[in-house]
């Protein structure tokens, strides 16, 4: 009989079951069931299993045949260094590279957060204020089109060599994409919640409450899904262009000496960290946008 | 609430050449009184939903609600009105969801059931912390009805509610409505694409054809609820509203019904 094995997992079924209120809806039921049925830790591993295996297999594949093709072809360390001779160098100078890390981190989370404010800011002031909805607009692009390269430098000569400037680049940088997506978003909420809420008399505020806040929050997550890796990228760049600690001014040290190594080992520091962030980001995405997740 | 329509017309300004799409509708609408409109699509029935809730302003003609202009009644929460899409807020709970009507637009506050009582009347209570996306199609209608309740509105405006769902979803949630509105006496226009359910609700059905649209006839049907689809005065008044849909030029099926009830 198949009855020994399926015990578990039936019988949690049928409590479900057994408690739905009598609806005459049939539907009800299975949705309601599929509620209570939490995924199960074996299955949320299995789920891990499944995303990690194959990138971590992947990454192997792609490693192993870096350090290979050093070793037979006997590349020079100041053209290709081995993964291992990376790994080593990151080993031997941990410190050094952690406190780089924590300070560019610093610089692009706080560039970061301005840029989102900002950008939020101004996304609820023209969607309220319509006829400014055009002239700043067109001042983001302005902004957006306006190489960083040029105006890093730029602002170091303005600002010194602190934290400042890689704040604002990365502010600068985060600004777009959220001012864009946010507008979007509290643009687009379906035309059957307009007739609702206008149905009941809602005021524009009661409006951006209930309707275009929410609406625009998955918008939101992915702006910062794209601008999350970014503002470290932004703060790299920014340091490249002038610093006194940081992983770009790490990276540009060893740049002009040639130490291929480190250069590596603080391109690496930087990526993880980019990783992290995104990680950081789909996970609050998941607990904020919690209606998003389960449509799909 | 009292509806009345004195020969109401809308025309759409759209590319090309303005499209009438109501001409000269008059409709007079007593207070409780509970009428479906049917007609073929395109033939302005939403149309006229919208001009009645304020969504839409008439070209021309007049329509008062207890002898004021719509946007009086909109703004006093007066109006509830209900679509094919339940339009639930998906990050908000069900009950949530049912108390909107509560707190939007405070300062007009009816003399409506509570949430919690209405979820409760509508068998929704057990699912009160649940999120719509989690309830089926069914489930979702049933909330956005009883968010509509929750106004405690004295006039319903529903464009085709149900016909998303199944047939038999479609039938019992039918029903409860029925039974709603004989607890809560609104007046109530519905529009629907079902000859049959329009049979079995309505104590008026107003047919209104296309191009342009105009009212055909009112077909009143004085049968008392609840009504049997497979009755034959039911099949009868059925037969004869698909025979004033399919061939509107033909106004002989009209006088039969006329005679057949009076």
């Amino acid at each position: 009989m198949p009855h020994d094995d399926m015990e578990d997992k039936p019988l949690t079924h049928l409590a479900d079951k057994g408690s739905a209120p009598t609806v005459t809806d049939r539907k009800a039921h299975p949705t309601l069931a599929g509620k209570n049925a939490h995924p199960t830790l074996a299955g949320r591993n299995a789920e891990l299993a499944r995303d990690i295996v194959p990138t971590s297999i992947l990454m192997g594949i792609v490693l192993l045949g870096w350090e290979l093709a050093v070793r037979l072809r006997h590349v020079p360390t100041y053209i290709l260094p081995a993964p291992s001779l990376i790994a080593a160098t990151l080993w031997r100078h941990a410190p050094t590279y952690l406190s780089a890390a924590a300070i560019t981190l610093s610089e692009a989370l706080g560039g970061l957060l301005i840029g989102l404010w900002v950008g939020i800011i101004v996304a609820i002031t023209i969607t309220f204020w319509s006829n400014l909805e055009r002239g700043i607009l067109a001042l983001a692009i302005l902004l957006k089109a306006t190489p960083m390269v040029a105006i890093a430098p730029l602002l170091i000569i303005w600002f010194g060599f602190g934290a400042l400037p890689k704040i604002i680049i990365t502010a600068i940088i985060t600004f777009f994409p959220v001012l864009i997506n946010v507008h979007s978003g509290l643009n687009a909420v379906d035309e059957a919640l307009l007739a609702l809420f206008h149905s009941l008399n809602a005021s524009r505020w009661e409006l951006f409450r209930y309707a275009r806040w929410p609406s625009a929050l998955p918008y939101l997550f992915a702006a910062l899904k794209v601008v999350a890796p970014l503002s470290l990228v932004g703060a790299v760049v920014a340091e490249w262009a002038g610093a006194s600690v940081g992983l770009g001014r790490t990276m540009w040290l060893a740049y002009t000496n040639l130490n291929l190594p480190a250069l590596f080992a603080a391109v690496f520091c930087s990526a993880t960290m980019g990783v992290g962030l995104y990680t950081v980001v789909i996970a609050v995405e998941k607990q904020v946008v919690f209606w998003k997740a389960k449509e799909e | 609430m009292n509806v009345d329509l004195r020969r109401v017309s809308k025309t759409f300004n759209g590319q090309g050449k303005p499209l009438l799409a109501l001409d000269q509708v008059t409709l007079d609408i007593a207070s409780g009184e509970f009428i479906c409109i049917i007609g073929p699509s395109g033939c302005g029935k939403s149309t006229l939903l919208h001009l009645i809730a304020d969504q839409i302003a008439p070209t021309q003609g007049n329509i008062l609600l207890d002898g004021a202009p719509p946007a009086a009644a909109r703004k006093r929460k007066a109006i509830a009105w209900m679509a094919q899409n339940p339009a639930l807020l998906p990050w908000q709970t069900v009950l949530d969801n049912v108390s909107l009507p509560l707190h939007i637009n405070r300062q007009y506050q009816r003399n409506a059931p509570s949430p919690v009582t209405l979820l409760e009347v509508m068998g929704l209570a057990d699912f009160h912390a649940m999120y719509p996306h989690t309830l089926s199609g069914g489930m979702q209608q049933r909330v956005a009805l009883a968010r509509a309740l929750s106004t405690g509105a004295p006039l319903w405006l529903m464009d085709e509610p149900f016909a998303a769902l199944d047939e038999l979803t479609r039938e019992t949630l039918t029903e409860e409505v029925l039974q709603l509105w004989d607890d809560f006496r609104p007046t109530v226009l519905w529009v629907t694409h079902q000859i049959a359910e329009a049979a079995r609700l309505a104590d008026r059905v107003v047919i209104i054809t296309a191009h342009p649209g105009r009212i055909h006839s009112i077909v009143p049907i004085k049968i008392a609820r609840p009504r049997d689809e497979t009755a034959p005065e039911i099949v009868a008044i059925i037969r004869d509203l698909r025979a004033l849909l399919r061939h509107p030029q033909n106004q002989q099926p009209r006088a039969r019904i006329v005679r057949g009830l009076f």
